[in-house]
């Protein structure tokens, strides 16, 4: 198994690469001079040129990135013009944030996407499948940031339950129960789209494996109908399930994004999108690389889990 | 095309997401042409009207520019931008996934290599990092959205196209000179199409919503021309002094989405072949069952089945698969059921514990009672205390019917547990016990293992542990030798003698070969078409048959040290149990077929241990009545 997991973040290390060179390419096709842009256009050049200097960008592409690529493995990403700090300083405390809310919506989705895709295949054509099957088709179809919006509407304005926005409370302790009672309404909203998602293929995963021989031995066994279903059919299709849940993270993770903004919540995604209407480049590129690389780590941590599931996965 | 189109109008759903969807496409195509105020023209006196109000249908937004104008022209340009993403999403995609997919080899390994490093990101990311590099804008938002969904698109049809690249036509279209180019264009691009169109239809949904989301964020369409998700951006201000200016967009959004999707599936259902017979059904737990009347008990055999009719209905049609079947088993006998493939055997024998898998299995007739109680139609729990507790299985093919993921021990221990109430310790002795009963070496180490580490004829042997985990009266059988090499076989075969009398167990055998039957069964029944047309002591049947169809069943088996002799294949096939003919099922292939034959109806008749359906036996069964 330690041979395996070890196997697995090798062959990580040309993805990461792979990630760092796709994010290069992308910024250097920015038009015009990021030195200007950073100096604004009424610079000296001399500034201008200073500041190029300062940043290597008067070398060749090629040994741009690698300078780039140096400074990052030693854990410089740069300093962020417009807040004039770090960029990894500033990456991870919002990357924090980001992790409390994108992590709890992922729980809830992966939990409330598996149960009712099992319900619904187990009754299939009956009327839960149905109320599921609507309510899966509502999810996928609204856009997260509307419903967000129309939750605060609802729960924050008109009744009251919850506060408005925010990670923490402007006066109070900053403890558990205020995180969970700022956390609950953009964790729930995030997770809508994904718990569709999941739910689906859950549904198709299940009945996939309902038709299956050792199915029809558990039953001839005598095994109860519940546990033929949450055993033995579930254990089974979780292995195609588990991938699925993978990707899923990536959409909660983007759609994080759109709730951190309709929220307030002060994650990374928030910090990209007002990094790029500032246009603070390096802070975009420093926080595209660490989330991209945070999500690779986490589909090795998706395929070691399959591999305890599945004995058949040679490791 | 007409086939598709009815398929997807048959689908309700499908249809009203087209029918509204349409509705939407049109009203925003028409817009230019409708009287409306102008969409960009502030005003602000007039900021902040409610819907319903005078002039104003939907109301204002906070620079006081008509609502509803504003909805028609966002929604105008939303379902442009959407439209125009996925086409060149699907476009760059397709090319990607079909060049890839046809030259194989390094070039399909570099593509691909490429794709799934897009694929490793989070597809916000990329968009985002795509309009920091190009600047906020719409047309900037659509390359964005549209980029990140090429991998998707070329990974789909990279797929599709492998598997179609080395068929025969495409080598023929090669051997007949054509171009690669060619080849491409006319003999793989319109076999990938249906797959484009359902990876679109299932995809242009979301690129609504992602572009409509970059222009939430400010990143896509700029002040003061606003598509639907930049008019939901600008309302967030006033979300909650004036919510009508959110809701209004917001809705849009979700009803054009909601729609595509609908449709999106529709679209999937029609063209995917595997969803086109509705063979995605889960069977439920017990047979469905749809009777009228219940023939009466006659005595307290063990088992006794009496009229048993099973069919499947697919669609509108009706396969007989079994058309009424009598058997009965007693303690410590053998029956066999012996026929061809699709003659009903497998089904009768799942029929009694009700395990045909329904939907499409109903049984439609008859009654099967154990020790004089019908267990068709009987409650749920009824059936599952008896399944594996008094009436085990033994299927075929020990690998797909053993469940992978759990080890053998843990499926002997949860036989045992789902019937006794014992601690898992004494269950998992009992494992151990069943493992070592049925002659599998190193039974201690063994009950950890999974199915798949374990050889064709272990995996047999397990199975038979598990149908005897509880000790039960019937083992039903359902060739569980067919899978295995000849040693094993006789293994497998003397082992479950041994215990028929030992333990003094009844088993229903059922297999094609006259081999198996003879060495182990007291009694056989031959099915065909899903009837019995011969039964009777195996003995008698073997040494004069009197059915011709067993004759010529018998004379399919080679013998060893019989020197040479014809072996016959019997000439045509069975018939299709969905179109039975009104007499004898076996008259097509029969030579002694003739007119009463095809007439009507033969019952099954005799006297005695032997009965015979057919109107001209080869032996008469009166002399046999005595035996």
């Amino acid at each position: 198994m330690a041979g395996y997991i070890l196997r697995r973040l090798l062959s990580a290390i040309p993805v990461l690469l792979g990630i760092t060179v796709i994010v290069f390419v992308i910024m250097a096709l920015i038009p015009g001079d990021p030195a200007t842009a950073i100096l604004g256009s009424f610079a000296t050049p001399e500034n201008v040129e200073k500041l190029n200097r300062d940043l290597g960008l008067d070398k060749p592409l090629v040994a741009q990135y690698f300078i780039w690529l140096g400074n990052m493995l030693q854990g410089d990403f740069g300093q962020s013009f417009a807040l004039n700090r770090p960029v990894i300083d500033e990456v991870l405390e919002r990357f924090g944030a980001t992790l409390i809310l994108a992590g709890t919506a992922f729980v809830l989705c992966s939990l409330f996407g598996v149960i009712a895709g099992v319900v619904s295949a187990a009754r299939q054509y009956g009327f839960a499948d149905k109320v599921i099957t609507f309510v899966v088709l509502l999810g996928i179809s609204i856009p997260s940031f509307f419903l967000g919006m129309m939750m605060i509407l609802t729960f924050a304005v008109s009744l009251r339950w919850f506060p408005v926005s925010g990670m923490w409370p402007i006066y109070g302790a900053r403890d558990l129960a205020a995180l969970i009672d700022h956390l609950t309404m953009p964790a729930l909203a995030l997770a809508v789209v994904a718990t569709g998602v999941i739910a689906r293929l859950s549904r198709s995963a299940m009945l996939e494996v309902l038709r299956q021989d050792f199915i029809r031995t558990a039953r001839a066994k005598g095994v109860p109908e519940g546990r033929v279903v949450w055993r033995h059919a579930l254990r089974a299709a979780m292995v195609s399930i588990i991938p699925v849940l993978g990707i899923q993270a990536g959409f909660v993770l983007s759609g994080a994004v759109y709730i951190e903004i309709v929220f307030q919540w002060p994650g990374v995604g928030r910090m990209l999108v007002d990094a790029i209407l500032k246009r603070d480049i390096l802070l975009v590129q420093g926080g595209v690389v660490l989330v991209a690389a945070c999500y690779v780590m986490f589909n090795i941590a998706v395929d070691v889990a399959q591999s305890l599931l599945d004995p058949r996965i040679k490791t | 095309m007409r086939a598709f189109l009815t398929l997807l109008a048959r689908n309700r759903l499908a249809l009203w997401g087209g029918v509204v969807l349409a509705g939407v496409v049109l009203l925003a195509l028409i817009t230019p042409l409708l009287p409306l105020a102008e969409p960009d023209v502030t005003d602000t006196a007039n900021r902040f009207k409610a819907p319903f109000s005078e002039g104003a249908l939907l109301g204002t937004d906070h620079l006081g520019r008509d609502l509803l104008s504003r909805l028609l022209w966002g929604t105008r340009l939303s379902l442009a931008v959407g439209f125009a993403a996925a086409m060149i999403a699907a476009t760059l995609g397709a090319a990607i996934g079909i060049i890839a997919g046809f030259y194989g080899g390094r070039v399909d390994n570099v593509i691909m290599r490429g794709v799934d490093m897009l694929m490793a990101f989070p597809y916000i990311l990329l968009a985002l990092a795509i309009v920091a590099a190009l600047g906020p804008g719409l047309l900037n938002a659509l390359i964005a959205v549209a980029a990140v969904n090429v991998p998707f698109f070329a990974r789909n049809i990279r797929g599709v196209t492998v598997s179609i690249a080395h068929k025969e036509f495409v080598d023929a279209a090669r051997l007949a000179g054509m171009s690669n180019a060619r080849i491409i264009l006319f003999e793989i691009l319109p076999n990938v199409l249906p797959v484009i169109v359902i990876a679109m239809s299932t995809t242009i949904g979301w690129m609504i919503l992602e572009t409509a989301g970059l222009s939430f964020l400010g990143l896509g369409s700029q002040p003061p021309q606003a598509d639907l998700g930049s008019m939901l951006g600008e309302a967030r201000a006033a979300l909650i002094t004036n919510p009508h200016t959110s809701i209004v967009s917001g809705a849009m959004i979700l009803v054009i989405v909601m729609c595509i999707n609908l449709l999106g599936d529709g679209v999937r259902d029609a063209l995917d072949p595997r969803l086109r017979s509705g063979a995605l059904s889960r069977p439920v737990p017990a047979t469905a069952v749809s009777r009228e009347d219940v023939p009466a008990a006659k005595g307290e055999a063990l088992l006794d089945v009496q009229v048993l009719q099973t069919q499947f209905h697919v669609k509108d049609r009706v396969y007989r698969a079994v058309g009424g079947v009598d058997l009965t088993v007693e303690p410590g006998q053998c029956l066999g059921i012996i026929g061809e493939s699709g003659s009903g055997k497998s089904v009768t024998a799942l029929s009694v514990m009700g395990l045909v898998a329904s939907p499409p299995g109903v049984i439609t007739g008859g009654a099967v009672r154990y020790k004089g109680d019908d267990l068709i139609g009987a409650p749920y729990e009824v059936l599952r205390s008896l399944r594996g507790d008094r009436v085990a299985y033994v299927f075929q093919d020990p690998l797909a019917t053993l469940h992978p993921l759990y080890t053998v021990g843990d499926q002997l221990i949860e036989a045992v547990r789902v019937h006794h109430r014992v601690a898992r310790a004494e269950a998992r002795a009992r494992a151990i016990e069943l493992l070592t009963s049925v002659r599998i070496p190193n039974a201690q180490s063994r009950v950890d293992s999974y199915p798949h580490e374990l050889s064709g004829g272990m995996r047999q042997r397990v199975g038979i542990a598990m149908a005897l985990a509880n000790d039960p009266e019937i083992i039903i059988a359902d060739e569980p030798t067919t899978a295995l090499d000849v040693t094993v076989q006789a293994q497998i075969l003397s082992l479950l003698d041994d215990l028929r009398r030992d333990r003094g167990l009844a088993i229903i055998f059922i297999t094609h070969d006259f081999g198996v039957v003879a060495q182990l069964c007291d009694r056989v029944a031959v099915m065909y078409a899903g009837r019995i047309v011969e039964e009777g002591p195996t003995e008698a049947i073997l040494t004069s048959p009197a059915h011709p169809y067993t004759a010529r069943l018998m004379a399919c088996v080679p013998e060893l040290g019989q020197g040479r002799r014809r072996l016959e294949a019997i000439a045509g096939l069975p018939p299709a149990v969905d179109r039975l003919p009104a007499g004898c099922a076996f008259a097509e292939r029969c030579v002694k077929a003739r007119e009463a034959c095809r007439a009507s109806e033969i019952a099954l008749a005799g006297t005695g241990a032997r009965a015979v359906r057919c109107i001209d036996p080869d032996v008469p069964l009166a002399a046999e009545t005595v035996a």
